[in-house]
């Protein structure tokens, strides 16, 4: 949350984080470097320039896996939200490596030759209806030009000024680049391997994305609350369990009939419903906590007022309400979401349907 | 905004940056962050330990080496130039780069000379990367060799292998063969680096064959696209008297298949 703008709002955890991530990546390249060199010396040596790709390439390829896991991960287990915080710059510097990666390969194997390197990128082959020769080259190139995307537009500035709905769209589209990058490595480093741990890791590093991702998707869906709808005065309510199923400081999700996602709180006995989905970049409020008095989402700590939605001063973020009541000592929640920042008055969890 | 904020609550489970950091969050990152560098480092040790030898192909790149004899200039300038054990050892001569040497050579095509550059060596096949100065490639009136050898034909055979750029091949790029390195090999190739064809055969033995057209002259550009696939060639096999380790197979575009 933040009422400006700073390139990279640096905190310690920030810092720390990229430290890590840092550390990371130069252990990987290093030990990738330095075993390769031990290896294969003399006649049999590899080339620096076909070391430093692979490197660079297969560490790319890692980080982002990392960062497609992340996701469903936290949803798992609250004990990844510390890697979740950050992994925008995760993924900015998995654009650096996977550029380092495309400036190099392109110089190397276009480089020093009759014709402009890019020229060659794109004219030296045109097998597009070979899986045997495909050119896997142009699938890795258009891949970063998606990571350039997201890694340009990684900043808050753009999440507020393209919308957070279609900055959340635009950076959906890290799964078209994950399917680019599988297809550029299994149509070019694997065809040269002549082992099977290549195919094998690649194999599965995909099954571990695609399975992470069915099943947080399985689990959010069984833990939307299938739950019976009243139809009162044209009005739709939706059944959300007995005040005490509510956890204090935590809520309970349901579904709308529209597909939306409502996140019910229960705080100092009262309780108050808002959308399940975040202003900044669309967390999911309901399976972050009351803190301070204020919803707190899990993915970066955004907050807000449990009884109007509003971020608290000087913040001007807002998420939509909604009007809550309890009837035959059930609460409900009314289907239809009031205007961001709508304020409404929680019920208390004792109280009756003239609450309402 | 945490200046304003109170410590989170004794059992608040989610992470949030500002906030002191939970017990049991804290305890699991002591744990996983060690482990997540030592995993990167185990993938890595593995992923380097994959990898396979590009095979003994060596590029000389400290003092330039010498040799003189008969220089052969189309398509693809070689030097003839006799060996210590009586035979005659066939050089192939490029530029630096992803070009080949026909320009300079077309001037002393068949004639004796001398010839300095770098040396890349691969089983006892050779390539020489000319000097860029013009005394890389002078005239001379004397060598231990005179002619050209004769090339005869020694009839039509069908091999498998892969058409490599002679030039990666032997020692420039390692590995230099391959799909990850088709894009340059169709680049050195169409700069004049000498096309080879490995051709393996069924016993293990690998053999070196420079790929004419037909007629003798460069390839034909139609076999560009199939330059670092696995392919069948069938071609008219020759072989320069007195030459051993580098044959010459002439194709038709036509007679190349990927396979």
């Amino acid at each position: 949350m933040s009422v400006g703008y700073a390139a990279i709002q640096w905190s310690k955890p920030k810092r720390r984080y990229d430290l890590i991530v840092g550390l990371a990546i130069i252990a990987y390249i290093g030990t990738f470097m330095l075993v390769s060199k031990m290896l294969w010396t003399g006649a049999s040596a590899i080339s620096d320039e076909v070391l430093i790709l692979r490197a660079l390439g297969s560490c790319g390829f890692i980080l982002l896996h990392i960062i497609l896991c992340i996701g469903p991960l936290a949803r798992f287990d609250p004990r990844w939200l510390p890697v979740l915080f950050n992994r925008r710059h995760l993924g900015v510097m998995t654009f650096f490596i996977a550029l380092a990666h495309g400036v190099i390969a392109i110089g190397y194997y276009h480089g020093f030759g009759t014709i402009n390197p890019l020229v060659s990128l794109l004219t030296s082959n045109t097998e597009f209806a070979s899986v045997q020769a495909f050119p896997y080259q142009l699938l890795g190139v258009v891949a970063l030009i998606v990571l350039f995307l997201l890694a340009a537009t990684s900043h808050d500035f753009w999440n507020k000024n393209l919308s957070a709905a279609t900055w959340k769209r635009l950076h959906m589209s890290v799964y078209g680049a994950y399917v680019l990058l599988v297809a550029h490595v299994a149509l070019g480093a694997l065809q040269n391997d002549r082992g099977l741990l290549g195919p094998i890791a690649t194999v599965l590093g995909v099954c571990t994305v695609g399975v992470l991702h069915l099943l947080a998707a399985w689990r959010e869906r069984n833990r939307d609350l299938s739950s019976p709808t009243s139809s009162v005065a044209g009005e739709e309510w939706i059944d959300v369990g007995t005040p005490a199923e509510i956890p204090d400081d935590r809520a309970r999700t349901v579904c709308a009939p529209g597909g939306e996602r409502i996140a019910i709180f229960k705080h100092n006995g009262r309780i108050s419903a808002v959308t399940n989905v975040c202003a900044h970049q669309g967390g999911p409020l309901g399976e972050g906590a009351i803190i301070d008095g204020c919803i707190t989402c899990p993915w970066h700590g955004w907050q807000y007022k449990p009884q109007d939605g509003c971020a608290p001063p000087p913040f001007q973020e807002k998420v939509a309400t909604y009007r809550v009541r309890i009837s035959a000592g059930r609460v409900q929640v009314n289907a239809r979401a009031l205007p961001p920042g709508t304020p409404t008055d929680p019920v208390s969890a004792r109280s009756e349907a003239a609450n309402v | 905004m945490s200046e304003h904020l109170l410590p989170p609550p004794r059992d608040q489970a989610i992470y949030v940056n500002y906030l002191p950091m939970p017990v049991g969050i804290h305890r699991f990152l002591k744990f996983a962050v060690p482990a997540v560098l030592w995993i990167m480092c185990a993938l890595a040790f593995v992923w380097a330990r994959s990898q396979y030898s590009p095979g003994n192909a060596v590029w000389e790149t400290g003092k330039p080496v010498e040799f003189m004899g008969v220089l052969g200039a189309a398509p693809y300038p070689v030097l003839f130039t006799p060996a210590k054990d009586g035979t005659i050892t066939a050089v192939l001569l490029v530029e630096q780069g992803k070009f080949g040497t026909q320009k300079r050579a077309a001037a002393l095509s068949g004639q004796l000379v001398r010839v300095s550059g770098w040396l890349l060596h691969r089983e006892g096949r050779q390539i020489l990367e000319l000097e860029p100065e013009d005394r890389a490639l002078v005239r001379i009136t004397d060598a231990a060799i005179t002619q050209a050898p004769t090339l005869r034909e020694l009839g039509s055979v069908t091999v498998r292998g892969e058409i490599v750029d002679g030039k990666c091949y032997l020692g420039a790029m390692k590995p230099g063969a391959g799909k990850t390195h088709k894009e340059c090999a169709t680049l050195c190739i169409r700069g004049g680096i000498p096309p080879i064809v490995i051709a393996f055969s069924a016993d293990g033995s690998t053999e070196y064959l420079l790929l004419q057209s037909e007629s003798g002259e460069a390839i034909d550009p139609a076999l560009h696209h199939l330059i670092a696939d696995p392919v069948e060639i069938r071609g008219v096999k020759h072989q320069w008297l007195g030459v051993s380790g580098l044959g010459v197979l002439r194709v038709r575009a036509a007679d190349v298949r990927r396979l």
